[in-house]
């Protein structure tokens, strides 16, 4: 497996985020900066034809983020985040699905987004529509858990309706990533 | 939101009892036994010291305790009843003899001054007693209805007063003794018939020397009263509840020997004898007018004595109503009180319907003693002393019934055997009986007054008992607190309760499962960090827009042993529940609605640790509007995971 500018942004990042000191309060302790349009790539920004069902979306998404990481059997990580998806939901009442999966194989994060330009019912809730998919891969590894966890919580908190309003509106790959990190500036 | 209180608070309140039988016990007791009354007073006091260590020993085995809870694990729930039946008893006299007390010491103070002010009008001492006493039991009536936290500040507040009162009261004493000359009491115990009872006829006292000294000693024991409601308070005292328990009851022990045993000798070496009949009912008024000085500065010391007494004896009144509503609350958990008196008060949250009876029963004993303080104190201290003696006898049962390690023990124990022989508590115990034993052949009024009240109550918690037992019998339920709810659209409400620097919030679920719960309470510095226990009710379509504010049969259940777990550590809790179509949304809004540097959850036994984590993760930043840190700790027995994002 090859390694790219993203790897070397994780492992940097990975040597921040020591144990918490259960002595401390978390409130003296400042978050991690993340940069989520750093772990993107227009190869792995998807625009999925109308029609397709979550399922569908992933296998491409995972087939993109794959290619860009030169690795060439994609099956066992579509493996892992189908068999995520049938744990907890990972989808927000924003529009936003996170699907997410920890592979032992990886050192790096990998990560790609699709923009659905018609909202696509999510398999698990019916009531939530999906709007935008980003899917990540992390390491598994045990002092990797908390980058996974910030994350989660930094893509979540990024993609608000305004921007996922936005990105659906937005012509390309090239423009969604140039939204995406025009609000991370 | 769920308080506790210091020990300071929890001293005062027990003292506002203990303590204010100072005003009246020296002129009950020397009625009945003559001039060596202050001597088997001081014994008294004296011997409080160990009954203050039956019921630190009684309390730290149960956080929610009492001689009720105590004699039900030891002896069965038939003389649990019969025990607690006795101590209403004593509780109900104590606020009729304690408001009587002070509407006398009143009544005496106006008679005093009116004269001088050239007012010639005077008050009849009984009548305005009762009418006085009716008032201050209308007034703390009120104060309990509206709950601890206030009440126990006020008893905080008299008690300064009468630490000032004591010390003006040491000086000006050792004043007159240097300028008069101070006689000690003698040890003649003069009885009358009516002290002696049923013994009278026989004058066993004379042909058995001992009797005559326990006789006197039994008629002494009312000085102890109020010393039970220590039990009662140990349920809302603050962490590390085994340490303040103790502390209190040094605080208890040396405040009242200090004041009840020293007025007492000062009364009685102080004021002439010519003129000590007319104060029999108001013996610290007395002290103040036989004081070395001029006229008008007697007058303004009386006044003094006279306002602090009223404010001591009325908050004894206080303590009367917390006591008897804690022991009414401790039976109505083990499903004995009717279910009707339980009902929490819709603003208060207090068990406004037991408070209610208590003072109807005290207001009732007012009228019916006519203002008489030695009627009152004949009749006092049957429910004292039986519940001593029940609760002594429990706590030494329980020594050979459940060997199990205290967390304070009375001391004198024998090691013999591979046993530790509780050779103290046995002592105390046979004293305890000794003195029940006297009593009962002695004070026919409470004798008899008592063995009618206790089996007017005895028959109705039996009747209750059986009545519930059915109901749960049927309904298949176990115990379970009664709990408002306040309803509010926002969650942002809570910050209007919350204002300390640090805040965590632990989700709670499953009753069975509060391991993490008990784990952040242990650590919990209730001074700089405010806890809210938060659980939520998952509903989905309209079932989440008709919700009403009732606590379903496992909410209450869950936050009843989410209560227990905060009482047993004293440590102070927001309990929280929110209705909601998503669990780790409800814990997100709630936890960012408080401003939760900490959230922690109990392991899962349907989700995985990191399911848990990674969901909450993600909910955190969708709804976040600030960049605040926070940290996620998942707790369960050896397992402890905390990120911090």
């Amino acid at each position: 497996m090859g390694r790219d500018s993203n790897m070397a942004w994780f492992q940097k990042k990975s040597e921040a985020v020591p144990t918490p000191d259960a002595s401390k309060p978390a409130s003296t302790r400042a978050p991690n900066a993340m940069k989520v349009s750093a772990l993107l790539g227009e190869e792995t920004v998807l625009f999925p034809a109308e029609g397709q069902d979550k399922a569908a979306v992933l296998e491409a998404l995972v087939s993109a983020v794959c290619r860009r990481a030169h690795i060439s059997d994609f099956s066992p990580f579509l493996a892992k985040v189908l068999e995520r998806e049938q744990g907890i939901s990972t989808t927000l009442d924003t529009g936003l699905s996170l699907p997410h999966a920890r592979m032992d194989s990886i050192d790096g994060i990998l990560a790609g987004m699709a923009v659905l330009k018609k909202p696509l019912p999510d398999p698990k809730q019916r009531d939530l529509s999906i709007r935008v998919v980003f899917l990540f891969f992390s390491p598994n590894k045990k002092d990797a858990f908390g980058l996974h966890l910030q994350l989660l919580r930094g893509v979540s908190s990024l993609f608000q309706p305004a921007l996922i309003d936005q990105l659906t509106a937005a012509s390309g790959p090239a423009a969604a990533l140039e939204l995406v990190g025009k609000l991370e500036a | 939101m769920l308080t506790f209180i210091s020990f300071w608070h929890a001293g005062a309140i027990v003292l506002c009892d203990l303590a204010s039988t100072a005003w009246y016990i020296g002129g009950i007791v020397e009625t009945a036994i003559g001039p060596a009354a202050p001597w088997f007073i001081a014994a008294v006091m004296i011997f409080a010291a160990p009954v203050l260590g039956l019921y630190v020993e009684g309390s730290s085995m149960f956080v929610r305790g009492g001689v009720y809870k105590v004699v039900r694990e030891a002896m069965g729930s038939r003389l649990a009843k019969v025990s607690v039946s006795a101590l209403m008893f004593d509780y109900v006299l104590t606020g009729a003899i304690s408001s009587v007390s002070a509407g006398q010491y009143l009544a005496g103070l106006l008679n005093s001054a009116l004269p001088r002010l050239h007012i010639h009008w005077s008050v009849d001492p009984k009548l305005f007693s009762v009418v006085f006493a009716l008032a201050v039991v209308a007034y703390f009536w009120r104060q309990n209805i509206r709950g601890i936290e206030e009440s126990s500040d006020k008893a905080v507040k008299i008690m300064s007063l009468v630490g000032v009162m004591a010390a003006v009261i040491f000086a000006w004493g050792a004043y007159t003794i240097s300028v008069r000359g101070f006689h000690w009491p003698s040890f003649e115990t003069r009885f009358t018939p009516e002290s002696l009872g049923w013994l009278a006829s026989g004058q066993w006292h004379k042909r058995i020397g001992v009797l005559g000294l326990v006789i006197a000693y039994g008629h002494a024991f009312l000085g102890m009263s109020g010393l039970e409601t220590l039990a009662q308070v140990y349920r809302e005292m603050e962490a590390p509840k085994l340490v303040n328990l103790k502390r209190a009851a040094l605080l208890i022990f040396f405040a009242a020997l200090l004041l009840t045993g020293s007025v007492c000798f000062l009364a009685e070496g102080l004021i002439p004898a010519a003129v000590r009949g007319q104060y029999t009912d108001n013996l610290l008024s007395g002290l103040a007018m036989s004081m070395a000085g001029p006229h008008w500065a007697l007058l303004c010391l009386q006044a003094f004595v006279v306002l602090v007494g009223v404010l001591i004896l009325s908050g004894a009144v206080n303590t009367s109503i917390m006591g008897s509503n804690g022991v009414l609350n401790r039976l109505a958990e083990d499903g004995i009180m009717p279910e009707a008196l339980r009902h929490l008060h819709p603003r208060f949250g207090t068990t406004h319907r037991m408070i209610d009876l208590v003072v109807i029963l005290q207001a009732l004993t007012i009228l019916l003693c006519r203002g008489d303080i030695y009627l009152l104190g004949e009749a006092y201290a049957f429910g004292l002393i039986w519940s001593f003696v029940f609760n002594a006898a429990a706590v030494l049962v329980l020594r050979f019934k459940d060997r199990s390690p205290r967390l304070w023990r009375f001391p004198l124990n024998l090691r013999a055997g591979g046993f530790d022989w509780p050779i103290g508590l046995g002592l105390l115990f046979l004293v305890l009986l000794s003195v029940g034993l006297v009593n009962f052949a002695t004070k026919k009024v409470a004798t008899v007054a008592g063995l009618a009240f206790t089996a007017f109550f005895f028959v109705l918690f039996t009747i209750s008992e059986r009545i519930n037992r059915r109901a749960a019998a049927r309904a298949g339920e176990a115990h379970q607190d009664k709990f408002n709810l306040r309803q509010a659209d926002d969650l942002k409400i809570l910050r209007e309760e919350i204002d300390k620097p640090n805040r965590v919030l632990v989700a709670v679920r499953d009753p069975n499962n509060l391991y993490h719960l008990n784990k952040i309470l242990e650590t919990l510095d209730s001074e700089t960090t405010d806890l809210v226990v938060f659980t939520s009710r998952i509903r989905t379509g309209l079932g989440l827009v008709d919700e009403t504010v009732e606590m379903d049969h496992e909410e209450t259940n869950l936050f009843t042993k989410v209560l227990a777990a905060a009482e047993k550590h004293g440590k102070t809790i927001t309990p929280m529940l929110v209705v909601s179509n998503e669990p780790f949304y409800a814990i997100t809004q709630a936890a960012q609605a408080v401003g939760a540097s900490e959230v922690a959850f109990g392991v899962s036994a349907k989700l995985s640790t990191d399911a848990q984590l990674e969901r909450l993760a993600m909910t955190w930043g969708s709804l976040q509007q600030d960049k605040k840190p926070v940290r996620f700790r998942i707790i369960g027995p050896h397992v402890e995971h905390a990120v911090d994002l």
